[in-house]
């Protein structure tokens, strides 16, 4: 019994995880209809910050994640100005360019930091736990749910309760005629990408603090962030959420009563069996 | 690991220079120089890049007869052919070809993957060209009958039985008491092979395996690996896992409050100091094969001087491939800078005098605990709790 | 410029010419050779991803799964059979477009990006199960022994030129089939269905047999160039036959070249291939990654200023000096 209740709780750390990541994925698909696949190397980049600044400073990532954050603003509205704008609109263009620019950005780190794993010693949660009889509670996966419920709120209560989310729900919904109502959409583009681009600058400020930063960690935490924002539906942070969890547990518990090499199948597994039934995702319209 | 690979060069080298025509040899390297085991694929090339250098130069300081001088016999430089296979196997191949056949070199040092080694090495055997892989630890490399392909590393199935002495050893010793046992590693060429030997050694020591974990290397956690490691109870702990797997599984074992008795790796994670160094702590008494120690170095450090000499007087051959693998099978050599202090191919082309010894991590060094003879330390055994 | 020599000879005539190049003393061995495999092999592939994405519409990054089951078909004659590669070769091709129809049907369903990501769970869960699959070699993979020289064991050890046939006629036979198709009617169905599913449906195009259609021989066409793959690399194994880099393989390709044109895969080829296979091999002193840098900001430059790729630059280029020539008598008076 103990056993179960530790695996679901791993599964509910891994899916609140993946939430966190998927969530500025899931903001700029629902605005923009962009499917950035450059996610996982932004993931990556935030990590690199979080991982030098910890290391030439020894600030620890609990304090980097916010400069992570605004580093991936930054790097993100740049990806905006410079690749996104110039292609959106053209079919499949914004994909395959963001896809170049994945490719840019992983082997850009390549050979400027070489493809060594570098870890962050000694950081505040590493390796701490909290134990309860059986079950154990591993600190920096726990005070990393916490995060992605607070941003995956924020984001929520940010579309919902704000006059700046009004018209970004507007501009989701139909741009030319938000345009035509005096929203600025270019400037809700712009933020929206800056500001979903921060959401896993987060992520990635915080990840040092228990996993090894290399150039190829991105790739797999992008693939999940699709699975989460494809299955949770068009853009709904909720359907986000929830998608998250599913696959966080469905990892942990196939992983554990199956066998760990089968984790990834049935994660992709269940995602094509719902998506097969609700073709537009859990939340989607 | 680098180790070897200085020990393969020399070797290579000084065989071919024996044969040359012109002043230089060309020799070429291929290493994943890029792509997810690109660390291990540079420090392969580095230490290759070291020796030429000390051939190329005069290192008076150096304490091996190939630095007091410029070059091999009467002066031959050796020049670097160097290439990526990016880890991918139709690269290593494609590669393999252009080395041999564009670039014209005598002879490859490759690949660190087993993967990629294959495919090139096979290119190697169809255009009856040297092949000398220094790191690829997959036994069934040297099973396939190839002319011309020599190995220097031992292959885990060597480590393995090294593995097995040393549980029936502590065992013994210690009253260690290890009677299961589990397996965790990548679902890749390198761990799958590294695990098959584990579970017949194993067997063949009655030690029951009582988890069988592979998994996808690069993932995102390992929490249902180790928990299934948990809950399975094993007294000892197979690992061959990679880079930044490693670091995870150590991480992921801490934070699940879980240590078995030993745990001992495949090369990989557990052989980067870096990694070690960073792990700090936590990494202290996990044990590993072949972990090289600078202490093992400085004993094992004899002169290159007859092999040289040897050459010089026997093979006055022309550049012949054939010649020069006639050579590689049918001498011993002195091998300073290698492990086993000699070197001698088996007709499968491995080096059965490939020496492998397990350390353990002991309050950041490396420590070599077994065999006996190179020994310079006590394990610390069980583990400590974390 | 040089769509218009190709165009003004043709196909035949390129084909042709491919085919007479060994008498030149221009294949053999070499690195040249292996390019110009490469390129013509990467064409093929292309074009086949081209018959569903660019003629469908439908934007697969599954094809490395058909190409896989095709490499292992080959592969699995020869190193467990200990046969020649040709049956297992043929049952790939046959298994690949099975299993994409069942795979397809279903996922015709989604839309846009839902394809997209649909296709890449579905690369992902094969290779894993690839993976893990003793009776194909796991993660091991294939390898060939080596085997005698010969058209019957499709193998040469040093000299390329039987390859360069084999990558001549796979190349020739791909684009052919598309060159008749652009002309049948399945070929007009296929791109009405594209330009608008309702639309081709209420003029009676059952839209979904098309594209299943299309799917089955794209897939076909994935596994015969899958084959051989594995002929001319020795070995298979899945995260080089079957993952999602080689399904981007196939798609960049056809996009660098430009979607739903019959030229465009061989541009892309032409220039993608010798790109990556030289700065491998001559750019390697600026440390690592710097071809794929450059590769990252060819294919940003190429979406950002031509979507339609090389084809679209050509045409670009032949309208501006068409314009050029008409306006030039107005000039002149």
């Amino acid at each position: 019994m103990s056993m179960l209740i530790q695996v679901v709780l791993d599964g509910i750390w891994s899916g609140l995880l993946y939430g966190l990541v998927a969530a500025g994925l899931s903001l700029i698909w629902g605005v923009m209809d962009v499917l950035n696949f450059a996610h996982g190397e932004f993931l990556m980049a935030a990590m690199y910050v979080s991982f030098w600044l910890g290391f030439l400073f020894k600030l620890d990532p609990l304090v980097t994640w916010i400069a992570a954050g605004a580093f991936l603003f930054i790097l993100s509205v740049l990806s905006y100005k410079l690749v996104v704008k110039r292609t959106m609109g053209k079919a499949m263009a914004p994909l395959l360019a963001t896809f170049g620019l994945s490719m840019l950005i992983k082997n850009f780190a390549m050979n400027r930091f070489t493809p060594n794993f570098r870890i962050l010693s000694d950081t505040v949660m590493d390796g701490k736990s909290i134990i309860f009889g059986e079950v154990v509670i591993p600190v920096p996966q726990f005070v990393v749910g916490i995060f992605s419920l607070v941003v995956l709120g924020a984001l929520y209560l940010f579309l919902t309760r704000t006059r700046f989310g009004w018209a970004v729900q507007a501009t989701a919904m139909d741009a030319e005629a938000a345009r035509l109502m005096g929203v600025n959409t270019e400037r809700i583009f712009l933020l929206v990408f800056g500001i979903g681009g921060a959401c896993v600058g987060v992520a990635g400020g915080l990840l040092p603090s228990y996993l090894a930063t290399h150039p190829d960690i991105g790739t797999l935490f992008g693939l999940i962030a699709f699975m989460v924002v494809a299955l949770g539906g068009f853009g709904s942070i909720p359907g986000a959420l929830l998608a998250a969890l599913i696959i966080g547990l469905v990892e942990s518990l196939a992983g554990f009563y199956f066998a760990p090499v089968y984790k990834y199948v049935a994660v992709f597994g269940i995602y094509l069996v719902v998506i097969l039934v609700r073709p537009k995702g859990l939340f989607g319209w | 690991m680098k180790r070897t690979l200085l020990a393969v060069v020399a070797i290579v080298l000084l065989i071919a220079g024996a044969g040359a025509q012109d002043k230089v040899i060309k020799i070429g390297t291929l290493f994943p120089l890029t792509g997810s085991v690109a660390t291990a694929g540079q420090r392969c090339q580095a230490a290759v890049e070291t020796i030429v250098d000390i051939i190329n130069g005069i290192y008076p300081d150096l304490d091996l007869p190939i630095a007091k001088k410029a070059g091999l016999l009467n002066g031959y430089k050796i020049e670097l052919i160097k290439a990526d296979h990016q880890g991918k196997p139709d690269v290593a191949k494609s590669e393999a070809e252009r080395l041999y056949e564009q670039e014209g070199v005598f002879a490859v040092i490759g690949s660190y993957n087993s993967s990629a080694s294959k495919p090139a090495s096979a290119v190697a055997e169809r255009l009856q060209k040297i092949f000398m892989c220094g790191a690829s630890s997959s036994a069934a490399l040297t099973e396939r009958g190839l002319q011309y392909f020599f190995r220097l590393a031992p292959t885990d199935r060597i480590e393995n039985v090294e593995f097995a002495h040393w549980i029936e050893e502590l065992n013994k010793v210690k009253a260690a008491g290890i009677k299961t046992a589990a397996v965790i590693y990548e679902n890749t060429e390198f761990g799958k092979h590294a695990a098959d030997e584990a579970k017949v050694v194993s067997a063949k020591m009655g030690v029951k395996i009582v988890a069988d974990v592979p998994f996808t290397p690069g993932a995102t956690n390992l929490n249902s690996e180790i928990q299934k490691l948990k809950a399975a109870r094993p007294d000892a702990l197979f690992a061959a896992v990679l880079g930044a797997d490693y670091s995870l599984m150590i991480r992921t074992m801490k934070q699940s409050a879980w240590k078995p008795k030993m745990a001992i790796n495949y090369c990989g994670g557990y052989q980067d100091p870096k990694i070690a160094e960073q792990m700090g702590k936590d990494g202290w008494g996990f044990m590993g094969s072949a972990g090289y120690t600078p202490e093992f170095g400085s004993r094992f450090m004899k002169a290159v001087a007859p092999v040289e000499k040897y050459y010089k007087a026997k093979v006055g051959v022309p550049f012949d491939t054939e010649k020069v693998a006639q050579v590689l099978r049918t001498t011993t050599f002195d091998s300073p800078l290698s492990m086993g202090g000699k070197v001698q191919f088996g007709p499968d082309g491995q080096n059965i005098k490939a020496a492998s010894v397990i350390s353990q991590l002991q309050n950041g060094s490396y420590v070599t605990v077994y065999p006996y003879e190179f020994k310079d330390g006590d394990p610390i055994f069980p583990m400590p709790n974390w | 410029m040089n769509s218009k020599i190709i165009r003004k000879l043709g196909f035949p005539t390129l084909v042709f010419a491919l085919a007479l190049l060994p008498a030149f003393g221009v294949i053999g061995k070499g690195f040249t050779s292996h390019v110009l495999i490469l390129i013509l092999l990467n064409a093929a592939m292309a074009q086949a991803w081209n018959l569903i994405g660019g003629y469908g519409g439908q934007v697969s990054f599954g094809h490395s799964v058909f190409f896989g089951i095709g490499a292992y078909g080959a592969a699995y004659a020869v190193c467990v059979g200990g046969n020649a590669p040709w049956g297992g070769a043929l049952a790939g091709i046959i298994i690949a477009a099975v299993v994409s129809v069942l795979v397809s049907y279903p996922c015709f369903k989604l839309k846009g990006h839902y394809f997209a990501i649909a296709t890449f769970a579905i690369v992902e869960i094969f290779n894993r199960l690839f993976m893990v699959w003793d009776w194909i070699g796991g993660a091991l993979g294939l390898d060939y022994p080596i085997l005698k020289d010969s058209w019957k064991n499709f193998t040469w050890a040093s000299d390329k030129t039987g390859y360069y046939y084999g990558a001549v006629v796979i190349f020739a036979l791909v684009f052919a089939i598309i060159k008749y198709l652009e002309k049948a009617r399945f070929g007009y169905y296929l791109r009405a269905v594209r330009e608008g599913q309702e639309t081709a449906e209420s003029l009676g195009v059952n839209s979904t047999r098309m594209k299943l259609a299309a799917m089955a021989l794209s897939a076909a066409v994935a596994a015969l160039c899958g084959a051989f793959f594995a002929q001319y690399n020795y070995r298979v194994d899945p995260p080089t036959v079957m993952s999602l880099d080689m399904s981007m393989k196939f798609v960049l390709v056809a996009i660098l070249g430009g979607i739903g044109t019959f030229w465009g895969p061989l541009l892309g080829a032409l220039v993608l291939i010798p790109l990556q296979e030289y700065t491998r091999a001559y750019l390697a002193k600026l440390g690592s990654g710097v071809d794929l840098i450059i590769f990252g900001l060819i294919i940003i430059l190429m979406m950002e200023f031509q979507p339609g790729g090389i084809m679209g630059i050509l045409s670009a280029v032949r309208k501006k000096a068409i314009a050029a020539r008409s306006q030039k008598p107005e000039g002149a008076r």
